[in-house]
């Protein structure tokens, strides 16, 4: 599967954040409605469906008749948590490159937030974790939700390559300016290392200001092929290469868990297809459910050495004005928690140089990151405002 | 030994052997046929996919091969760990009898079990 022409022509977003009120079923149709509407498309003319529920399980394959549509050629829920986006897109490529479908929407919603609780409650809830059996014994210790597993994670990298919190707090920067610049961020105050290293810890190395944000909403893009594409509304987002890497880590001595992610194996197989070097990407959407993962991401990519993302992130390159523009809607940290879908959003918004005051001038090549579970899902995308030479 | 921070946890068919070890102090890992030796939590051999797994007795000798400290707001903080087995396999469990200041990878371990209230006995890690 290494020619895939296809294009991602519609984008649609609901509100996103502290939404009460709604249902993810809710979310799910106003963002499809919105993001045929912005391909110049009717819902009717969607023939394919790629649903991604998230923690609370908000969506699922009944959206199909909710969006009233019929004898659909293509219809699934994916799951691959924190890659799903990517792995969705790449199916709907797929689909659409072979002639299964001709406009394959994916959708990603999610409400994990209920007004009144505390943001975290959902994702560490002991009522959605306590197994019986070995799946239950982590969490019977205590090692409740991601926050730990990432912590684990994080400390294993500052223990080998001397990576700081202070590094992390770079990341954490940055990323804010980003958001400063895109009014549809959740937090747009500036951030200084000293409310970053004065924020409480969550877990311990990682402070709050390391950790992304809860979200209420849904995100959907719909993909064509890139012939059909070229006929639609808003400038076409091509895709030149995709790929996944699932690491499979054992968890046993000399495992490489939070040393080295999915990102190096999917990164490398994703640039192949495309047929790009690192050095030519000019936008790095990079899924930061942590600071740490972007910095373990951009080094895996092939940004700076294994274990100098600390130093890359020091020294400013990720920020507006620097050298290699990062998160540049504000990510998950600043931005908004649409699991895969906040890094592709924003990659779709710079591929059309729809960024007003963010946008990068060398959009040429695009790359999108997607991580789920503890690292153990990656997929890669890598997009463009120009067609892919045959 | 304490499980004041602990939360109970059912047994089923796959850990019923575990933990009545667990309850004589014994911490099992599993075994292959082969001699492949891996975690508890894990049912097919990761190296040569055998189903047909044996019980082995580990030594409880281990070392911290990562570590984090939960800040669990109005109530004392949990530091927790990748404990690495002497044996090879990392089992994630809470750690006792330690001042998070004396934290460090490479830390030598020892393997202990605390049942909370209407819960199997969980192992956890102090320092050896």
């Amino acid at each position: 599967m290494t020619k895939l022409d296809a294009a991602i022509v519609g984008l649609g977003m609901t509100d996103m954040g502290k939404v009460y009120g709604r249902t993810g079923t809710q979310f799910a149709v106003e963002a499809i409605g919105k993001a045929a509407a912005d391909a110049g498309l009717k819902v009717s003319d969607i023939d394919g469906l790629l649903v991604n529920y998230g923690l609370t399980r908000a969506v699922g394959m009944p959206l199909a008749a909710d969006l009233g549509l019929r004898n659909l050629s293509v219809l699934s829920e994916i799951q691959a948590y924190g890659s799903s986006a990517g792995v969705m897109v790449m199916q709907a490529a797929a689909a659409v490159a072979s002639g299964q479908a001709t406009a394959v929407a994916c959708v990603f919603s999610d409400v994990p937030l209920t007004e009144g609780k505390r943001a975290g409650a959902t994702y560490s809830d002991p009522k959605n974790r306590l197994h019986p059996g070995f799946l239950g014994m982590p969490a019977g210790g205590g090692l409740l939700g991601p926050n730990v597993g990432y912590a684990l994670a994080a400390r294993r990298h500052m223990d080998k390559y001397g990576t700081t919190s202070e590094q992390f707090g770079h990341i954490a920067i940055s990323t804010r300016k980003w958001a400063e610049l895109n009014p549809i961020a959740q937090m747009r105050t500036p951030l200084t290392m000293e409310d970053h290293q004065e924020s409480r810890y969550i877990v311990d190395p990682l402070h709050l200001f390391d950790c992304c944000l809860v979200s209420n909403g849904a995100i959907a893009v719909i993909v064509t092929s890139g012939e059909k594409a070229r006929d639609l509304a808003k400038p076409p987002v091509y895709l030149h290469g995709g790929a996944q890497c699932h690491p499979g880590y054992i968890d046993e001595r000399d495992s490489e868990f939070g040393l080295v992610s999915g990102a190096k194996l999917s990164g490398e197989r994703a640039f192949k297809m495309a047929g790009v070097t690192v050095d030519q990407i000019g936008v790095r959407e990079i899924y930061d459910c942590y600071t740490y993962t972007t910095l373990i991401t951009l080094e895996d990519y092939g940004f700076c050495a294994k274990g100098e993302g600390g130093a890359l992130a020091e020294s400013g390159a990720l920020a507006p004005g620097g050298s290699l523009p990062t998160n540049t809607g504000g990510g998950q940290l600043s931005g908004y928690y649409m699991w895969g879908m906040t890094p592709l959003s924003e990659a779709v918004i710079q591929g059309r140089g729809e960024g007003g005051e963010r946008q990068v001038a060398d959009n040429d090549y695009i790359l999108v990151s997607g991580n789920g579970g503890v690292l153990q899902h990656h997929a890669t995308l890598i997009l463009s405002p120009h067609p892919k030479e045959a | 030994m304490s499980a004041e921070n602990m939360l109970p946890v059912q047994r089923d068919d796959a850990s019923a052997a575990f933990f009545d070890a667990a309850a004589e102090g014994r911490l099992l890992v599993h075994q292959c046929p082969q001699g492949h030796l891996f975690a508890p939590q894990i049912s097919t051999c990761p190296r040569c996919q055998s189903t047909e797994l044996s019980w082995s007795e580990a030594s409880g000798r281990a070392t911290l091969a990562s570590y984090a400290v939960i800040n669990r707001r109005g109530q004392s903080e949990l530091p927790v760990a990748i404990v690495e087995l002497d044996e090879g396999p990392w089992i994630r469990m809470q750690l006792q009898d330690v001042s998070t200041g004396d934290l460090k990878v490479g830390l030598p371990l020892q393997i202990r079990f605390a049942a909370p209230e209407g819960g199997e006995p969980l192992p956890y890690a102090v320092p050896a």
